[in-house]
């Protein structure tokens, strides 16, 4: 026992050092530099160009589908950096970003545009803007759009006896379409108040400014069914697999993953909500010419549609579409068949309720 | 505050208080500036940018924010969820450690690895791997389900319960770990000693064994319970919005809102939390000493 009394200095002094852990795993991450992804100058004196995605299965396609063939093409390397957004604000704030393009949600861009982060486009640089009759509201001052994913409702093809949710109504409607529902935590996507006033009957085109009161009300309806909001992309469709729900709100592109598995879920595009992702460039890249090469290349349709066929993304261009397989595009929400079912998330609405909408749901949903 | 914990007599220390102790700050030297640039001062800097206003002003603001509405709701959640965590994580740690350390080398090293290899996948994967074990068509339910037992399928994940699982499975590696050091130690000789002067089983738990294991135990309830604050991973995916963490509030205004300050001023609460967390441990031991130097 003579050892005990050092051993537990030892713990109590290893104890008081982890007891800072939770505050500094909380308050650290952008505080410090990564220095890991390096973003400087290329080795060999070849051009580069550093590019900021989320990484995962749809970086790896980027990769694939554009940066690759961009190499090729141009002799210019492409380095990638998976950072946080957050990370990348301090970065450019510090005057001294590590990316040059940013592959970002266009919501995102919005916020950073506020923070003076971007460098203004010069349109006559991204020639194809143009040439990929990009639709005008995808082309701002400081970002570009190039695909869409989309947020709809998926339900289990066994659960309803035949019968085929059509609205947000239904997936509302727990007598008629039985079994748990899952829906998105705000930690994973903007909350789905467009889906509850969809459901009581506004009409898709009147939605927005929304009615956050009656949405809250018309989500309370349905909130004793949810079992799961979900905070993270593959969950909804693990708990349909799992049968945990039987319908459950997603996003689309998961969905693929379930087909080839032979998972009987189906999904219903009606009412569906677009959010798109675009480029921009951080305001002191050091790489600029370099980056708007590769910005302009991503809009090529052809190369749109190339990424559209590695992964189930939706090009902002229309005509890229023609370029994809039928048998891929019938998959995408982008397809010209169903495009008119779903409707464009308010990102400027958004951009100015987010903040409290969300402080409101989770007010609501801990009830 | 080690002095004191330890119970060492002060006339020996400032013996000590010489050449020795001097050169010992020399060699601490390096360490005390490393320290400093790397943990003190980003702390200090977390801490002003928590009293800071958008427009560089002071204001308590932010704190105001953080105690009230539903943020105050969230801290309390976080402390609950904490304290569950601690506490179960102790009497299954201390079952599992006890077990442990009656066996041989070979099967005690085997039987520890079970315990931390789950440390090394990934929370993710882990936690769908619960949602196959506790879901309504899990394994657990469904064995209950077919055992007829009333009530099945019970709801074990989306809420506390599964949240207190999730994080207690987590803490187990290091409660064991803790804990298995701590009975190694115990000399065994003490236990036969009471059973020979006619002390039955409960009594030697009670009044040698446990006595002994003491200080093991309020160090691995105190670490896992600090640990358990910062958590946020683990209860967003096996809880529900009632199970949200502080930790996730903090990680939703950095990252979705760019809100520092409002954060950096919730981190700093959850450090006073963990130091009220460590000084209450130190008040408890130090009690326990001095009680027991007094029975002597």
């Amino acid at each position: 026992m003579t050892t005990s009394p050092i051993g537990r200095r030892a713990l109590l002094r290893g104890a008081a050092a982890l007891a800072a852990l939770p505050a500094l795993a909380a308050c650290g991450t952008g505080t410090s530099r990564s220095s890991s992804a390096s973003g400087g100058s290329g080795a060999g004196g070849g051009k580069t160009v550093a590019v900021r995605n989320s990484g995962g299965a749809y970086g790896e396609a980027l990769k694939k589908a554009i940066y690759d063939p961009f190499t090729q093409e141009t002799g210019i390397t492409v380095q990638v950096a998976n950072l946080d957004g957050a990370q990348v604000l301090a970065q450019i704030k510090q005057g001294r970003p590590q990316v040059d393009l940013i592959d970002n949600s266009m919501m995102d861009h919005a916020k950073f545009v506020r923070e003076n982060a971007l460098e203004q486009l010069d349109l006559d640089r991204l020639k194809n803007v143009k040439t990929a009759q990009l639709p005008e509201n995808l082309i701002t001052e400081y970002a570009v759009a190039v695909n869409f994913y989309a947020q709809c409702m998926a339900y289990r093809t066994d659960a309803f006896g035949g019968r085929k949710p059509e609205s947000w109504a239904d997936f509302w409607d727990a007598k008629a379409f039985q079994g748990g529902r899952s829906m998105c935590n705000p930690d994973a996507d903007l909350p789905e108040l467009e889906f509850a006033l969809l459901a009581d009957g506004v009409a898709m085109d009147k939605l927005y400014p929304l009615d956050v009161d009656r949405a809250f009300k018309a989500m309370e309806r349905i909130r004793g069914e949810v079992k799961k909001f979900w905070d993270s992309g593959p969950l909804p469709g693990m708990l349909l697999t799992r049968q945990e729900v039987t319908m459950a709100t997603v996003w689309h592109g998961r969905l693929a993953d379930l087909f080839k598995q032979g998972v009987p879920v189906a999904a219903q595009l009606n009412g569906a909500r677009r959010q798109f992702q675009g480029y921009a460039i951080a305001k002191g890249a050091p790489h600029l010419d370099a980056a708007y090469q590769l910005f302009d290349y991503s809009i090529r349709p052809e190369v749109q549609a190339r990424l559209a066929m590695t992964y189930p993304t939706n090009p902002s261009s229309p005509l890229a579409y023609d370029k994809i397989s039928e048998e891929v595009r019938n998959g995408l929400a982008g397809a010209p068949q169903y495009y008119d079912k779903g409707f464009d998330a308010d990102t400027e609405w958004w951009l100015k309720n987010e903040e409290a909408v969300t402080k409101r749901w989770l007010g609501w949903a801990r009830g | 505050m080690a002095a004191t914990l330890a119970g060492v007599p002060a006339r020996p220390r400032r013996l000590l208080a010489s050449r020795r102790t001097r050169i010992g700050i020399l060699y601490a030297l390096p360490a005390v500036a490393y320290l400093l640039a790397l943990f003190v001062y980003p702390i200090f800097s977390t801490l002003l940018l928590s009293v800071q206003d958008l427009d560089g002003s002071l204001t308590l603001h932010w704190y105001a924010d953080a105690l009230t509405g539903v943020n105050l709701s969230v801290l309390f959640t976080t402390l609950r969820i904490a304290a569950e965590t601690a506490l179960f994580s102790l009497v299954i740690g201390f079952l599992l450690a006890n077990a442990i350390s009656r066996l041989r080398p070979l099967p005690a090293a085997l039987a520890m690895l079970i315990v931390v290899v789950p440390h090394f996948i990934s929370a993710l994967v882990r936690t769908y791997g619960w949602i196959i074990m506790l879901g309504d068509k899990g394994l657990v339910n469904q064995l209950l389900a077919g055992l007829g037992v009333p009530g099945a399928p019970y709801q074990l994940l989306y809420n506390e319960i599964g949240v207190v699982i999730g994080t207690t499975a987590m803490m187990l590696p290091y409660t064991v770990l803790l804990l298995y050091g701590v009975m190694r130690g115990v000399d065994r000789r003490l236990l036969a000693a009471a059973a020979s002067m006619g002390a039955g089983r409960l009594v030697i738990f009670r009044r040698v064994y446990l006595p002994l294991v003491a200080p093991g135990l309020a160090t691995a309830g105190l670490l896992s319970f600090i640990l358990a604050l910062g958590y946020y991973i683990t209860p967003a995916l096996m809880g529900g919005p009632n199970q949200t963490m502080i930790a996730s509030l903090i990680n939703q205004q950095v990252m979705k809102q760019n809100q520092w300050n409002g954060a950096a001023a919730e981190g700093v609460i959850l450090l006073l939390l963990t130091f009220a967390g460590l000084l209450l441990v130190k008040l408890v031991s130090s009690l326990g000493e001095a009680k027991k130097r007094s029975a002597s």
